[in-house]
């Protein structure tokens, strides 16, 4: 380990239930107070063609109520016992979690049991129609609305075949979402949605004898079901043949996007590349911003950041928003001229250590929260079969040296195997 | 497959205070507060100086936060480049906040990595070298940043917002960051004046939340103790003024959605008011099943979300409804606030206020379990001056708030029928409607 790195060893214990259901418990006393989080193995990769944005519509649907409880009241009752409450969903996961007082655990747990077993006792057209206009609403709200909102779907379709399970985003198209039927949540329901094919994490002011007590009490009584095949993702091979799509729209600045695909997450060579896009575009001392904002000032922000997956392939990109009267290809030429240097000068040592230390604050502030801490153990167990990896992954990525970091760059992360989106301005 | 358990009980919650810090003051003034934070790796640090905005020159405003910002672009020891190389080697972040209130400059670094780091930090506060290109780099990179935010309809609406229910003599009417036409006049001069007349370690105060190894007041006497500025100003706060009642629509031709802000002048945290205020705004658009979300979102599918918050300044504050909706609907949507919003024949229920207080003091414990929840708080308890015990003193008053006088502050500060209203979207779809939702006297405004 490096001189004054962290060693982590917060207390993992892990059981499994009859019925298939990962329960991992992390005692921590430091608050009067328990994070829930509970992972499913199925996010936007899992959905079928014709239902872009139904795992994350789906995720709505299970906050409105299950035999036991009407709809809405699950955060109401969760926020009514102090709780913090939310689900998110992405490429490979949807997770449900709150964060509470210790003394509400017993209701949060058997809330997520509730519609984990009976969900579908509740379902009506009317919630799902509900549910549709509001997530219609957060589409318009987080994408259709703002500037530059389409830039990842643009992203995605550069670097992924449009057909790929990594093809299209979390969010969905319109069309899609209004297709969407009771049945087709049913259906997906019956087939994600069982003990054996999520991780439960409980993190807090509990010890594991009485959080695994506890799991047993409230799921354990839910039964197996047969859990559906991973989605079929061959590794692909880098781009190949320069993909380029050039768009404009009502933006306050010209803008340039350079993406890249990259290998799987659970890959060593996949952090050899993460510190590389960290060293190119991450922080102040980055090679684009001391090159593009703060020497040669043509780009007003630029930026580099891996997005982690675990089927098959990741993907990355590098970004630049040109200063006013700065031509996009300018951007792009230094873009490229940039990781063109990464792939044959390779980072010094230096930069090397200041991205592992960047790296190992970020880590470390991510993990002092209880319901972050949670939320890692359950990724960590679904994606990679390791919650362990939340104690050891400052040692991982400590090992890795430039050689590493040279080999990746050269295999996955060199200049023609980019895509390139030009954002344009339109001209009014 | 047995039967499902019943709904559980609530197990009474466990005892839980903000913690106690440990305060010091060094010879220079520079008043040093420790909160020793078991397991929190990560030491959060804020250096604060009650230098209040209103301090900055009218035709300057945004020099404050452009001389925070260059901050850390080079020091009198490490120029250009190398002070945020060493900086950054040391795995640590620097941050500035600018308040109405006061500036902050915040470092973020691992225990182990703590000693260097905070010398470079002091570096950075008292040694700034100002340069010329990076001051006028920053200039321009603000201009930059003004134009993404006016382009985003959400900060528009906030923008203007804030210019329609404080008096234009406020210095609350206008950005933190200064406007477009103030921000322009900035230069290196008037940053590095700036700093000489506003940053000194009287009435400054340094903020340390973690698990540290040794005491560091020592570290902090070490790096801050020759810190001295004999033409330090000091410069009181001027309280906002409200402006009359204004109903405005900033046009964005073709706009999916329309951003409403619907709101107006509001109170401190001094304010007796302040406890009843905070569960009557939760009660009415703070919980996912308030009386506005439960509507205009769960019933009607008409945003994403809605909800009503006050905000408060070191005196007085502002109070807004916001969400995003879509344009067909926002006639209906208006109407319906302005009726959800009147309490007068549907007073607070003892439900509502307890189910509020429950969770404002149900949250506290994990908000403020973290290095930087703790600072952060401690900060703005600093810059709004309400002492070392606010977190648990408001908790008790929360407690103390009854249906009767939730409802009777609500009713004392929100008058639905005499808000003022921002919507930023596609005028021509939304003027009617807006209209006819008892807001006949909206103006519109073209955007930018």
């Amino acid at each position: 380990m490096s001189p004054g790195s962290t060693v982590l060893s917060y207390p993992i214990t892990e059981r499994t239930l009859d019925n298939g259901l990962r329960v991992i418990v992390s005692s921590d006393h430091g608050a009067p107070s328990v994070a829930v989080n509970l992972w499913y193995d199925v996010g936007s990769r899992h959905e079928q063609p014709g239902r872009t944005g139904f795992a994350h519509l789906f995720e709505h649907v299970m906050f409105q109520g299950s035999a036991h409880v009407p709809s809405g009241q699950h955060i109401a009752l969760m926020q009514a016992a102090g709780a913090s409450v939310n689900a998110t969903t992405w490429f490979d996961r949807t997770n449900y979690f709150e964060a509470l007082p210790s003394g509400g655990l017993d209701l949060a747990l058997w809330l997520e049991a509730d519609r984990l077993g009976t969900l579908l006792d509740a379902l009506t057209q009317e919630n799902l129609d509900n549910q549709r206009e509001v997530v219609k609403e957060e589409k318009r709200q987080r994408y259709d609305n703002v500037p530059y909102g389409d830039v990842m779907e643009r992203l995605i379709g550069l670097t992924f075949p449009a057909d790929h399970p990594y093809g299209h985003t979390t969010i969905g198209s319109m069309d899609d979402l209004n297709a969407a039927t009771v049945a087709d949540v049913a259906q997906f329901f019956s087939t994600h949605y069982l003990p054996n094919n999520a991780v439960l994490s409980i993190v807090g002011d509990v010890t594991p004898e009485v959080a695994f007590a506890k799991a047993e009490q409230y799921f354990g009584h839910l039964p197996a079901g047969p859990v559906p095949p991973k989605p079929q993702m061959p590794a692909l091979p880098p781009l190949s043949g320069l993909p380029r799509m050039e768009t404009s729209a009502d933006v306050p600045a010209d803008a340039v996007y350079l993406t890249w695909r990259l290998p799987a997450r659970d890959q060593f060579s996949f952090d050899a590349i993460d510190l590389a896009f960290s060293i190119l575009g991450q922080g102040q001392t980055s090679r684009l911003h001391k090159q593009l904002v703060r020497r040669r000032e043509i780009a007003e922000a630029s930026g580099a950041s891996t997005m982690g997956l675990i089927g098959g392939n990741s993907f990355g990109f590098v970004y630049g928003r040109a200063r006013d009267g700065v031509p996009p290809e300018a951007i792009e030429e230094a873009l490229v001229q940039e990781v063109e240097r990464l792939a044959t000068e390779g980072p010094t040592e230096t930069e090397l250590r200041r991205a592992k230390a960047q790296f190992e604050r970020q880590w470390l502030h991510e993990l002092a929260r209880v319901d972050s801490r949670a939320d890692a153990l359950g990724e960590y167990a679904t994606l990679e079969d390791n919650p362990n990896l939340v104690n050891t992954r400052i040692a991982v990525v400590d090992a890795i040296d430039t050689e590493a970091i040279a080999e990746a760059v050269s295999q996955w992360f060199s200049p023609d195997q980019r895509a390139t989106l030009i954002y344009r301005q339109e001209q009014v | 497959m047995t039967a499902f358990p019943p709904q559980p009980a609530i197990d009474p919650a466990g005892h839980w205070e903000f913690p106690t810090p440990v305060t010091s003051r060094l010879d220079n003034g520079l008043e040093v507060i420790v909160y020793q934070l078991p397991g929190q790796h990560v030491i959060a640090s804020h250096l604060i100086l009650d230098t209040p905005l209103n301090a900055e020159a009218r035709e300057l405003e945004g020099v404050a936060t452009i001389t925070a910002r260059t901050l850390d672009e080079g020091t009198l020891l490490h120029g250009g480049d190398e002070f945020a190389e060493l900086l950054e080697t040391e795995g640590a972040g620097l941050g500035v906040d600018v308040s109405l209130a006061g500036l902050q400059a915040v470092l973020d670094v691992p225990v182990t990595r703590l000693d260097r780091a905070l010398e470079l930090f002091a570096e950075a506060v008292i040694q700034p070298a100002f340069a010329d290109e990076d001051v006028n780099r920053h200039v321009q990179l603000r201009l930059a940043q003004i134009e993404q935010a006016q382009a985003n309809s959400a900060q528009a609406a906030t923008i203007a917002f804030r210019r329609t229910i404080f008096d234009a003599e406020s210095r609350a009417s206008r950005m933190n960051a200064g406007e477009p036409e103030t921000v322009a006049q900035v230069t290196p001069e008037a940053v590095r004046s700036f700093h000489r007349d506003h940053f000194g370690p009287v009435g400054a105060k340094l903020v340390m939340a973690g698990d540290f190894a040794d005491d560091p007041a020592a570290l902090a006497e070490r790096v801050f103790g020759g810190w001295q500025n004999p033409g330090q100003r000091i410069d009181p706060i001027q309280p906002a003024a409200a402006a009359d009642r204004r109903r405005l629509i900033i046009d964005r031709p073709g706009a999916v959605q329309a951003d409403i802000r619907l709101g107006g002048f509001g109170i401190d945290r001094t304010d007796p008011r302040w406890a009843d205020i905070s569960v009557a705004s939760y009660a009415m658009g703070g919980a996912f099943l308030s009386r506005l979300n439960a509507v205009l979102r769960e019933e009607k599918g008409y945003t994403y979300g809605v909800r009503m918050s006050f905000a408060p300044m070191t005196v007085g504050g502002s109070f807004a409804v916001q969400g995003s909706f879509r344009t067909d609907v926002v006639g209906d949507a208006l109407a319906q606030a302005r009726s959800l919003l009147s309490v007068a024949g549907s007073p607070f229920t003892q439900q509502e206020v307890d189910d509020a207080v429950a969770y404002v003091v149900g949250v506290s414990p994990l908000r403020y379990a973290t290095a930087d929840g703790v600072a952060d708080q401690a900060a703005t308890q600093i810059l709004a001056d309400l002492g070392q015990d606010y977190v648990t003193r408001n908790l008790e008053e929360l407690r103390a708030v009854t249906p009767e006088s939730a409802t009777r502050a609500y009713e004392s500060l929100v008058n639905p029928d005499d808000l003022s209203l921002v919507i930023v979207g596609d005028a021509a779809s939304l003027a009617d409607p807006v209209r006819k939702a008892g807001f006949e006297d909206v103006e519109i405004e073209r955007a930018g």
